[in-house]
């Protein structure tokens, strides 16, 4: 109990620090949403007229009575408005957010079975495809999302018709994003997945299954799989940050309305209050998940259990 | 675990194997498509899919300058007056005649049409146009709206009867008759009117009410916009050949942000039209089935300027060096196609009181280094000329919004390099941009340009209390730089007769180059990709798109 409740402390204080350092950084670049919605020479407003808007916006007061205004407006659970539309932060969080959970959910999904197939048939598939599976990963991790993502589109929408990006189902509009996403994602998975079954298989007792006749399922599934499942698991939480990363890049290019977009044309616009709201939940969700993570822990190695009183 | 080198060799030569095949495949694959048949009769029915860069991010129609905003409100308002988008010449709309004028542009008056209703059924009335010209001419600080930039000196409106309304202005305002026909002007119900900038951003666009030949049906934040045509409509400019309703039943605005994607989709079939064809693409839609539309945007032309109030750029022979030192026809034929003509002057050929003043434009890098070296630059150790210590290195803004400007600056690095000018690119997203480009001390030359179809758009460029691109107005102590040229450029918009204003344009250009203020680079257009079987298309004066002529020919 007192172990959750640090960890609930200990995620307050992360929120926090991201919340600040997130605030100083905006702060401290050149230029503000103001000045690139308002300032911007394509709206010919005078200087005079820029000073009222700032006014209005109360860019004119001091920075630490601005910050710890709007920290204690996010406690109260008001985001603000973005400065870029004037669309308020919490409306666009509503929209984007269900759709980036959605394709995150299943571009994790895909990318531990991607993941799984890679680790298995790498170390226990047939002798000839091992080497070629066992180079997947590295290649994965090092083609760009972007190109993944427009070479799916360009081969399965445009050349070969099977899945349109426009109009598409709430499925069909899923399936090369999550495709895009997964295989980025599953090399890292996979990595570690191939070296735990090999440092696994070299152990010992491995030798002693084997000799009392278990079949190579059996030794997989029974014996190597729950020993080699725990560093994966690791990484699974520690793959959130490329999720995030991921999918900016997948949403940008699919057109999909989630977070991923939403942080981009933030950023380009410097766009306070919505950038602050994303590093915010990212923030939480990393949070969020690495506890569940560590929860997990003692749930699946015995060895674990009582450790932690 | 790393690959072994060989392997990983093989692996990428896999992957750019495939991505190669993948791109051919994307462009011979419309080719086959579409054997439209030949018809003559425009056909009522249905959706248009077509395709923005960006999202919108406000409907409010001063901020419709931007074109993913602009896109919106052109079909889903009305104006006082049409603007030809071939001739530019001024007709009546929701105005039954162009206004009555006093002798000095100060007032102006205006009948208004009878019946014309917003969609959600209030009347567009005199009160009504008035409450609409009163808040763009003005803004509201206090709800975040800004004036509209093309109406100047605005005073007050007045309703003098059911049909008639009268504007005041402090001092002549020749653009104002043009600056009601731009979408900056656009017609919007009492109850848009009391938004604020909040409620006319992304979330709230079916709220925002026009009377135009569309409605915004449905909106989902970031992706998409469906626009629905308007039964009961029948008020479009007396001058079209198309009245009453739109021929599309509804457009579907989706936005696709990868140049790739978007080209793709169209050529494709999955969509029927798409903004922003990069140059390198165009040729794609050269195949049969698809066609190509470059509207010009009729203003001040895709250029540099260049902050003469820097110590370096102040000497005029640096800057008549650098202009004679850029090859233009190599840029726009390395970069660009036909659909970019070359710039002869500060304007398009095509915009109001265009002057030729091609010859201040000529590449002659012999000329340049000799007028370097008149200046006293001479080349440093490390080939770039120096002069007192200072060495000549010049930064240049990146303007994103423009095609491929980082591009044509890389162009200017290597042709000016050769004369010993050092040119950098100021990095950055939009906030760093503007923030840097409104320092001449960071960004030395300005690369932008305007789309407005009226003379005022020199003034609105390069005038100190607008656009400002020169820096001419120091906005820390307010100085001026070069009051005739503020003088020059506020006769434009205080003269009031055309003949008046033509000459008043003309001069400000001339000495435009005469001083070396600026270089126009070409004319930029703003270029749709089609379907071939969509018919109709045509753009607004400075190339937004208008749909309610579109029909579809399948």
């Amino acid at each position: 109990m007192t172990y959750v409740l640090r960890r609930l402390g200990q995620a307050a204080v992360v929120l926090l620090l991201a919340y600040t350092v997130a605030y100083v950084l905006l702060a401290a670049l050149p230029g503000d949403a103001v000045v690139a919605r308002f300032a911007s020479p394509e709206l010919g407003l005078s200087p005079e007229q820029l000073s009222v808007i700032r006014e209005a916006y109360g860019f004119d007061r001091p920075l630490w009575e601005r910050y710890l205004e709007s920290v204690f407006a996010f406690v109260r659970g008001d985001f603000g408005y973005s400065v870029q539309t004037g669309a308020s932060v919490s409306t666009l969080l509503a929209t984007a957010l269900p759709s980036s959970l959605v394709l995150a959910a299943w571009g994790l999904g895909a990318a531990i079975l991607l993941a799984v197939g890679i680790a298995v048939t790498a170390t226990f598939g047939p002798r000839v495809i091992r080497r070629g599976f066992r180079s997947l990963p590295p290649l994965f991790v090092s083609i760009p999302v972007f190109f993944v993502g427009i070479v799916l589109i360009q081969v399965f929408s445009f050349r070969l018709g099977l899945i349109p990006v426009i109009n598409a189902t709430p499925v069909q509009a899923l399936i090369l994003p999550v495709a895009t996403l997964a295989i980025p994602l599953s090399a890292p998975l996979a990595q570690v997945l191939i070296r735990s079954i090999d440092e696994v298989r070299a152990q010992p007792f491995v030798t002693v299954v084997r000799a009392r006749g278990a079949s190579t399922s059996w030794l997989l599934w029974r014996n190597v799989a729950r020993n080699a499942v725990l560093p994966a698991l690791t990484m699974a939480g520690l793959i959130f940050g490329e999720l995030v990363g991921g999918a900016v890049v997948t949403e940008s290019v699919f057109g999909r309305a989630g977070v991923g977009q939403l942080t981009a044309q933030a950023v380009a616009a410097r766009d306070a209050p919505v950038l602050l709201a994303v590093v915010v939940f990212s923030a939480f969700a990393f949070v969020i998940i690495n506890l569940l993570v560590d929860l997990a822990y003692p749930v699946l190695d015995p060895r674990l259990r009582g450790a932690r009183r | 675990m790393p690959l072994p080198r060989p392997l990983r060799r093989v692996a990428l030569a896999a992957t750019a194997a495939v991505a190669a095949a993948a791109l051919l495949a994307g462009c011979s694959a419309g080719g086959a498509s579409s054997g439209a048949s030949v018809n003559a009769e425009p056909v009522t029915g249905g959706t248009l899919t077509y395709l923005e860069p960006q999202t919108w991010t406000t409907l409010y129609p001063p901020s419709a300058g931007f074109y993913p905003n602009g896109g919106i409100v052109n079909n889903i308002t009305d104006r006082l007056l049409y603007q030809d988008p071939a001739t530019l010449e001024l007709q009546p709309w929701i105005a039954t005649a162009l206004p009555e004028v006093n002798e000095d542009a100060t007032q102006y008056t205006f009948t208004i049409r009878e019946g014309v209703t917003y969609s959600d059924g209030t009347a567009l009335d005199a009160a009504n146009v008035v409450a609409n010209i009163d808040l763009f001419g003005k803004g509201d600080s206090s709800r975040k709206l800004t004036q509209s930039e093309a109406i100047n000196n605005y005073d007050h409106g007045e309703v003098v009867d059911a049909t008639t309304v009268r504007f005041f202005f402090t001092a002549p305002s020749p653009g104002f008759a043009q600056a009601v026909s731009t979408i900056n002007s656009g017609l919007v119900s009492n109850s848009t009117l009391a938004k604020t900038a909040e409620t006319f951003g992304p979330g709230n666009a079916t709220t925002v009410i026009g009377s135009g030949p569309f409605v915004i049906a449905a909106e989902e934040v970031g992706t998409k916009i469906t626009l629905k045509a308007r039964d009961d409509y029948d008020w479009a400019p007396p001058s079209r050949e198309h009245q009453g309703r739109p021929y599309l039943d509804g457009i579907d605005l989706i936005v696709a942000a990868e140049d790739s994607v978007r080209v793709g989709t169209v050529v494709a079939g999955q969509a029927d039209a798409a903004r922003q064809i990069e140059a390198p693409d165009e040729a794609q839609f050269a195949a049969p089935g698809l066609a190509l539309v470059a509207a010009s945007t009729n203003g001040v032309n895709n250029g540099l300027s260049f902050r003469f109030r820097n110590p370096l750029l102040a000497d005029i022979r640096v800057r008549q060096a650098i202009i004679a030192g850029i090859d233009r026809q190599d840029i726009v034929d390395t970069l660009f196609t036909a659909n970019y003509p070359l710039a002869t002057g500060a304007l398009a050929k095509t915009a109001l009181g265009y002057t030729d003043t091609s010859s201040f434009y000529a590449y002659d890098p012999v000329k340049a280094a000799a007028l370097l070296d008149e200046a006293g630059w001479v080349p440093g150790a490390d080939g770039i000329r120096v002069k007192d210590g200072q060495r000549l290195a010049i930064a240049f803004n990146e303007a994103l919004p423009q095609p491929r400007s980082a591009e044509v600056v890389t162009i200017i690095q290597e042709q000016l390099a050769k004369l010993g000018i050092e040119v950098s690119l100021t990095p950055g997203d939009m906030a760093a941009q503007t923030a840097a480009s409104l320092d001449e001390n960071i960004v030395q030359v300005y690369h932008s340009m305007v789309g407005r179809a009226d003379f005022d758009v020199l003034k609105s460029q390069y005038f100190s209390k607008n656009r400002n691109t020169l820096l001419n107005l120091h906005r820390a102590d307010g100085s001026i730089g070069d009051s005739q040229l503020d003088t020059l450029l506020a006769a434009i918009a205080s003269t009031p007769t055309a003949e008046g204003r033509t000459a008043a344009s003309a001069a400000a250009q001339q000495y435009l180059a005469e001083q070396a203020y600026i270089l126009p680079i070409f004319e930029e257009p703003q270029v749709f990709g089609l379907r071939g079987d969509v018919k109709g298309f045509h753009t607004e004066s400075v190339g937004r798109p208008s749909f309610a002529e579109v029909w579809l020919d399948r």
